[in-house]
């Protein structure tokens, strides 16, 4: 490959990559989400409570039902099932999806964060 | 509910007994990450502790301490003890004149500084303590040390969303979720075998001495308020205590209180604040004068948390005291009946994965001269009669565990620590501040510390 082609190459990945990747949900940068707005809550480790309940295998399970936890009401009764829809809705607003929810989020998610952390969860299994 | 404390101390002190068997000898003044809370609430140190080491809080560990030290995950009954033990060595630039304790040299000590034990978690929903009892190293003696019972409870009014509680505590801004105020502020470990210069009430001057009841609240996790005042232990609730009441002075009356407002913005957060406290103090009970001490404050913090892999973060306060010594001077025992004296320090940290750690800081004392307060005398005296003082701390530190991965967690934790005190003024001179031809950098300090909680 000539210089000059690799130079165009580059060129494109900048002027067209790299927009197309940051709406591309990116399990990497929901990770980082995580690190910031979620670790000091929930651990990733299987069974591991700490305020808020483990975070493995979250995608997909029902809400409210980690064996031992100690969810408020609202949350047991909620009759969730945590698919990234209901989960971008929750992370949106918790207090509006599942109202008297004991978890609370200081600051909002904008919707490239909540895409990617659930790409980020849909990877804890 | 202070009997209870006296008798869980005594019970601790037997306890403590154990802990001192564990090292050696040595100095300090301390504060802490403690594993039982990360029992109790299942987070790692990381979550609570800037830099995975106590005592620096996150957001996340001020709402800890707000609610009462109280939140738990309930998995199973959690035990709240916890125990601490400190070991440093030490070394000024010149070595001082005399010991600075029976059981110290004159430099280059090494050896263990303190073994404490905590009773700190919930007692009760919605209560919970920090409750220290410190067994020095430097002076061979078991005592409490800072302490801090609470009872708390959260509310929601609309779109009000409330903290209330009342804090019991033995040190005017032990209580503080902001490690701004000099009792929980940089440096967290230092060496009690250098000479020391004088320094605002708040800062931890009537520290064990005093118990106080203070009420606050934080409202939308942005303003804080909070107030209270502080009277003396007894003499024989000292003497239970292991704290020393050899002088027979006393506080007459004190009053303490508190405003902050602070934005968590998640990958940030910051804080500004004021602090007031005005205690009388009776040097002297056979004569009914008073000393009377006001000192009033102003704080800010900025905390840059992102991701915890870099973290950033600075702080500042500024504390000026008015001293109206009524009672020391009709004694004859200073120049003026009117002093000043403040305390400015300046902070920054960077801490990188929660594991290395690099501060370094300014602080300067200014204060009236005063030829009968501040006396000549080998190390600690001033020539001039002066308090001024300036200097600066460098420090880096090394924190393995504390943080989730770590495979201790939630057991020990252990930091490791070199850190760099260096005065360019000390008592009012550089050279010969003393009156014995002391120069303030003989006092630099080079003080290597490792702490290990469990
Ligand atoms: C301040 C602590 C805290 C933070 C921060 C926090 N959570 Fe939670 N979370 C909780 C608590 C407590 C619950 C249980 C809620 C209940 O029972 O009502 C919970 C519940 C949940 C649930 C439902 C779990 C289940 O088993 O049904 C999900 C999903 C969740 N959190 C995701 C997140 C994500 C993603 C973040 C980061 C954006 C986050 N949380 C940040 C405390 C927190």
């Amino acid at each position: 490959m000539k210089k000059s082609e690799r130079f165009l190459q580059l060129a494109m990945a900048i002027l067209l990559g790299f927009p197309l990747l940051a709406h591309a949900a990116d399990a990497k940068h929901g990770g980082e989400v995580y690190a910031e707005a979620c670790a000091d809550c929930h651990s990733v480790k299987e069974g591991k409570a700490k305020k808020g309940p483990s975070m493995f295998g979250i995608v997909g399970r029902q809400a409210g039902t980690v064996a031992d936890f100690n969810y408020s009401d609202a949350m047991r009764q909620s009759k969730l099932s945590w698919a990234p829809d209901q989960l971008s809705a929750f992370l949106k607003a918790p207090k509006q999806k599942v109202p008297g929810t004991k978890m609370k989020l200081d600051g909002d998610l904008n919707d490239a964060e909540i895409a990617d952390l659930i790409a980020y969860l849909s990877s804890l299994h | 509910m202070i009997n209870w404390l006296y008798t869980t101390l005594n019970a601790r002190r037997i306890g403590l007994c154990l802990g001192m068997l564990l090292w050696a000898v040595g100095a300090f003044q301390s504060a802490w990450a403690l594993p039982s809370y990360a029992r109790q609430t299942g987070d790692e140190c990381a979550a609570c502790h800037v830099g995975a080491y106590g005592p620096q809080l996150t957001p996340h560990g001020m709402r800890f301490k707000l609610t009462g030290y109280a939140d738990s995950n309930d998995q199973g009954i959690k035990i709240p003890l916890s125990g601490m033990v400190v070991a440093s060595f030490e070394r000024t630039a010149k070595a001082l004149s005399a010991k600075p304790t029976a059981h110290t040299d004159t430099n280059n000590n090494t050896g263990m500084d303190e073994a404490s034990l905590f009773l700190a978690g919930r007692i009760a929903p919605h209560v919970g303590s920090f409750i220290q009892a410190t067994y020095s190293g430097t002076e061979h003696r078991a005592s409490i040390d800072n302490s801090d019972i609470r009872a708390a409870n959260t509310f929601k009014l609309g779109d009000l969303d409330a903290i209330v509680g009342i804090s019991l505590n033995n040190n005017p801004g032990v209580q503080d979720p902001f490690n701004t105020l000099p009792v929980w502020g940089f440096p967290y470990a230092s060496t009690e075998l250098v000479p020391g210069y004088a320094s605002p009430m708040l800062s931890g001057g009537l520290g064990q001495h005093v118990t106080g009841l203070t009420a606050y609240t934080m409202l939308n996790d942005s303003l804080y308020a909070e107030f209270g005042g502080y009277r003396s232990l007894s003499h024989g609730a000292s003497i239970r205590l292991g704290v020393d009441d050899t002088g027979s002075s006393r506080v007459a009356s004190n009053t303490y209180w508190r405003l902050a407002w602070m934005r968590n913005q998640r990958a940030y957060n910051w804080s500004v604040g004021l602090v007031g406290m005005n205690t009388g103090l009776k040097p002297d009970l056979t004569v009914s004068d008073i000393d009377r001490y006001k000192d009033i404050g102003i704080d800010a913090n900025f905390q840059y948390l992102g991701n915890r892999q870099h973290i950033v973060t600075a702080s500042t306060s500024y504390i000026r005291e008015r001293q109206n010594l009524g009672a020391t001077y009709a004694a004859g025992n200073s120049e003026n009946d009117h002093n000043n004296l403040s305390r400015w320090q300046t902070t920054a940290s960077y801490f990188y994965d929660q594991t290395w750690g690099f501060s370094s800081s300014l602080f300067r004392v200014r204060g009236s001269s005063d030829a009968l307060l501040y006396t000549p005398a080998d190390d600690s005296g001033s020539r001039i009669g002066s308090p001024n003082t300036n200097g600066y701390i460098l420090q880096a530190d090394w924190t393995p565990w504390g943080k989730e991965n770590a495979s201790s967690t939630p057991w020990p934790n252990l930091r490791i620590g070199l850190q760099y005190t260096g005065y360019t003024k000390f008592n009012g001179a550089s050279t010969d501040y003393d009156g014995s031809g002391r120069k303030a950098r003989d006092n630099n300090t080079t003080f290597l510390f490792i702490h290990t909680s469990f």
